[in-house]
């Protein structure tokens, strides 16, 4: 009896030391839990929104129920396109963006932390902060068929022929990606870099000692150090593949209905498909669907990761 | 573990701090704006002591929003008038244009007071969504003035099923297609353009233009992927629908529902836009500029627009001419047509969770029989936001524009109440008011004037017919592609939208409303 007094004691005694250790942690994440908790969870309860027909009299809770009606929209006609292009550009942005970020991070690392590495983080940063719809109309400003800057330098010093940059549809993946990567990486880069800087200076040393060359320093020690960074961020990109970034895609391509086939992703289609017709019922069904989705696609991915290496796994 | 989970937190709070910032707070921001004033409002009346029930009305306005304290100046000004005539007490809640339907919709659904809210076309949503309070009693009741005024036959565009849901502001509503053009260089190059009668004619005057200034483009579009050409295809009811956005039509007397894009007329006014576009006639990035015709005008390489308006040419052109400070002609180059959207785009409704809906309409009533509440909600307080000239015309005080002056809505003119008993701006010409009382009498109506369409059965293929038309309307309307393979194309999709479910739910309900009308 008195054995086991004890040892639930001692356990709570443990239990409080940690917390202790910890709890100056969570005073400093408590603001982005509540802002979490406020934003992201308060409004869940609003989900069976999606199967109603909502009108303004009935309110939230009185509208008549709808089925799976509100649903209906999203796998009509351009489902399979507007689907492939959110997936296609969300692999593309997780697969190049982690790998510009970490080239990024690497290189400004080896930079040392001198005048010039201050001046690169913070211009490769500023793009992060312009609103979409400047980026939009620095974008323009380059593509404009009659004035912009590409058709009146560099295709005519190449002697080409000028392109209609918003009605062909074919250049807008690059073009996308481009804005993407140019926009988001000093943002990256620098999570990268505190992963790196992280690191323990020992280890480089003694490979230095035994040799090892700049790239084999970054190949056996910077990556192998970096993975649980990367397959954390990885996994929460990929929670998120079934939302697109509604600037990126609604802002950049100028709203051009030429070029809908590689530009329209799943926020774009529902923002104006409902444009008309403000219906809440549909829009909810619309947050739903992707939420469901890539809680699904995150699950699974998890569950590979676990499998694989225990230790990286998210949860 | 426990470390894990709270780093963990850590960096998904910071991300969705992040995240959070650039999504959420175009709207997030909005409503705490709209309810921080509504707030300071609500003291400002409760402290007057007497009371009296209090109407929100809730109008777009063009201008800048006003601070609070120029509002409650005016507010106080027309609340002298209501307390007397109707006992009530306005609170005014002027909302920016570009953001209006999306405030007004996220007030109403949080809960916040909003009596009076206006439709920008989108009426008959409102009203299936259940955002309109049925008025047909209280009108009956409180508002015989303006039933009178505005008369059952407009009336009856904003009837469903035998409830009235709005009043219609009371202005010229017959929108006439016109060629606004450079009144110098049509007199430089002696064009005559009072020859100019359709849009076909436009050519030459378009080619003309071109070969005395080959660096010129001649035609602009009036707002993105808007050349204007296609309200050019005439006598066309558009059965509720937004008019940027034409799904199924009735056209002329016929009473059978067509698919718009599959008519000839837009065809051969697709084929003219690309003839126009590879004369380079008209601007080539007219699909996705941004720009409206007014910035495009007011720079030096352009000459006209095509776009719909309801004042006679001669006033039309002088006022333009002052928003866009050069000299411009206006050519009408088709008939004026009326139609129940033509009507109900700009309707006052009473929110269907409104505690005071008699007391709204009352105030309503006021808006289109009171001058003065007309008066101060556009001009604002005379002497101090606007003076009268000799011939009673309103202008700004001297040394004052609209951006100086505390409050002003004037460029929401003839959105809101009754356009006619208002002070009229500087340089409208009298007699026009008489021509476009008249118009409204005798413009050409629809056969299926009343009807509004319930899309509600019908959403599923709404959005994706919306979002087809989003793709293809535009560039075929400024002539970017060829017509000769995109409008078949455009056709094909559209059915596979479900054109066709749309086209005959209207016609059903089309044939239900003639049944019924006889």
């Amino acid at each position: 009896m008195i054995n086991k007094n004890e040892r639930t004691k001692k356990e709570r005694i443990k239990k409080r030391k940690e917390l202790a250790n910890t709890s100056s942690l969570l005073v400093i994440a408590l603001p982005g839990i509540i802002y979490l908790l406020i934003n992201n969870y308060l409004p869940m309860f609003g989900v069976f929104l999606a199967f109603k027909d909502y009108n303004y009299i009935d309110g939230v809770f009185k509208s008549p129920w709808n089925g799976l009606k509100n649903f209906e929209y999203l796998f009509k006609q351009d489902a399979f396109m507007i689907i492939r292009n959110t997936l296609l550009y969300n692999l593309t942005f997780i697969v190049l963006g982690t790998i510009v970020a970490i080239s990024l991070a690497i290189l400004m690392h080896e930079l040392g932390s001198s005048k010039r590495v201050k001046f690169f983080q913070s211009s490769l940063l500023l793009p992060n902060l312009f609103s979409w719809v400047v980026v939009g109309f620095i974008g323009f400003a380059f593509l404009n068929s009659d004035t912009g800057f590409i058709n009146n330098t560099v295709i005519e010093l190449f002697g080409l022929e000028k392109v209609a940059w918003y009605s062909e549809a074919k250049y807008w993946p690059v073009i996308l990606t481009l804005v993407y990567l140019w926009k988001m990486m000093g943002f990256h880069s620098i999570i990268y870099m505190a992963s790196i800087a992280g690191i323990d200076q020992g280890i480089y040393e003694a490979a230095q000692i035994d040799g090892a060359s700049k790239w084999v320093q970054i190949k056996s020690i910077t990556l192998p150090m970096l993975k649980p960074t990367i397959v954390i961020l990885s996994l929460m990109a990929v929670g998120r593949i079934f939302y697109s970034d509604f600037g990126l895609f609604y802002q950049v391509p100028m709203n051009s209905g030429a070029i809908f086939e590689t530009t329209q992703t799943i926020d774009t289609y529902v923002y104006r498909g409902l444009m008309e017709l403000n219906d809440v019922g549909m829009s909810a069904a619309a947050g739903l669907y992707q939420s469901l989705v890539g809680f699904i696609v995150v699950i699974t991915a998890n569950a590979i990761v676990r499998k694989v290496n225990n230790e990286n796994a998210l949860f | 573990m426990v470390k894990k989970i709270v780093l963990m937190t850590v960096i998904l709070s910071m991300m969705m701090s992040i995240v959070g910032c650039g999504g959420g707070a175009s709207t997030g921001n909005n409503t705490n704006d709209s309810s921080t004033n509504s707030e300071t409002d609500n003291k400002d009346s409760s402290n007057k002591g007497e009371s009296y029930e209090t109407v929100v009305y809730s109008y777009a306005t063009f201008n800048n929003i006003p601070s609070n304290d120029a509002l409650s100046s005016v507010e106080e000004e027309i609340n002298k008038i209501t307390r007397e005539r109707i006992g009530v007490e306005v609170e005014l809640m002027p909302i920016n244009i570009t953001e209006y339907g999306q405030k007004v919709s996220l007030a109403l659904q949080g809960g916040e007071q909003i009596d009076i809210f206006e439709s920008l076309g989108d009426f008959n949503t409102s009203v299936s969504a259940k955002m309109a309070y049925d008025i047909t009693e209280l009108v009956d009741q409180y508002a015989v003035e303006t039933k009178e005024l505005i008369g059952e036959e407009i009336l009856a565009a904003v009837t469903k099923e035998g409830s009235l849901y709005g009043i219609p502001t009371y202005k010229p509503y017959a929108l006439t297609p016109m060629v606004i053009y450079k009144q110098e260089i049509a007199d430089e190059l002696n064009l005559d353009m009072s020859q100019v009668k359709s849009i076909e004619d436009l050519t030459d005057v378009l080619r003309t233009v071109k070969d005395a200034y080959p660096d010129m483009t001649p035609l602009v579009p009036v707002s993105p992927g808007d050349s204007g050409i296609y309200r050019t295809v005439e006598e066309i009811d558009f059965l509720s629908d937004d008019y940027l956005s034409p799904k199924g039509v009735l056209q002329g007397d016929s009473l059978t529902v067509v698919d718009f894009y599959a008519l000839p007329e837009f065809m051969e006014k697709a084929g003219l836009a690309r003839q126009w576009y590879q004369e380079n006639l008209i601007l080539q990035d007219a699909a996705t500029t941004t720009s409206t015709a007014q910035e495009l005008m007011a720079s030096n390489n352009s000459f006209c627009y095509i776009a719909s308006y309801s004042y006679p040419e001669e006033d039309t052109a002088a006022s333009l001419s002052s928003q866009m400070g050069t000299k411009v002609g206006a050519k009408r180059i088709g008939e004026a047509y009326l139609d129940t959207s033509s009507i109900s785009a700009l309707t006052w409704m009473v929110s269907s969770m409104s505690d005071v809906p008699e007391a709204a309409v009352k105030f309503l009533n006021l808006t289109f029989t009171d001058p003065d509440v007309v008066n101060l909600l556009i001009y604002g307080i005379e002497g101090r936001d606007y003076v009268l000239d000799e011939n009673g015309q309103a202008l700004y005080p001297e040394g004052e524009d609209a951006t100086t002056v505390p409050y002003t809505a004037q460029i929401s003119v003839g959105t809101l109440g009754n356009f006619f008993i208002m002070h009229p701006s500087q340089g409208t010409n009298e007699e026009s008011l008489a021509w476009e009382q008249e118009q409204n009498q005798i413009a050409k109506k629809s056969p299926a004037m009343g009807f509004t369409f319930d899309s509600s059965a019908v959403k599923t293929e709404y959005t994706a017919v919306s979002n087809v038309i989003n793709q293809y309307l535009a560039v075929i309307s400024t002539g970017s592609v060829d017509p000769v393979t995109a409008v078949p194309d455009f056709i094909e999709k559209l059915d596979s939208a479900g054109m066709n479910a749309i086209i005959a739910e209207k016609q059903g309900q089309l044939d239900q409303w003639l049944e019924n009308k006889e």
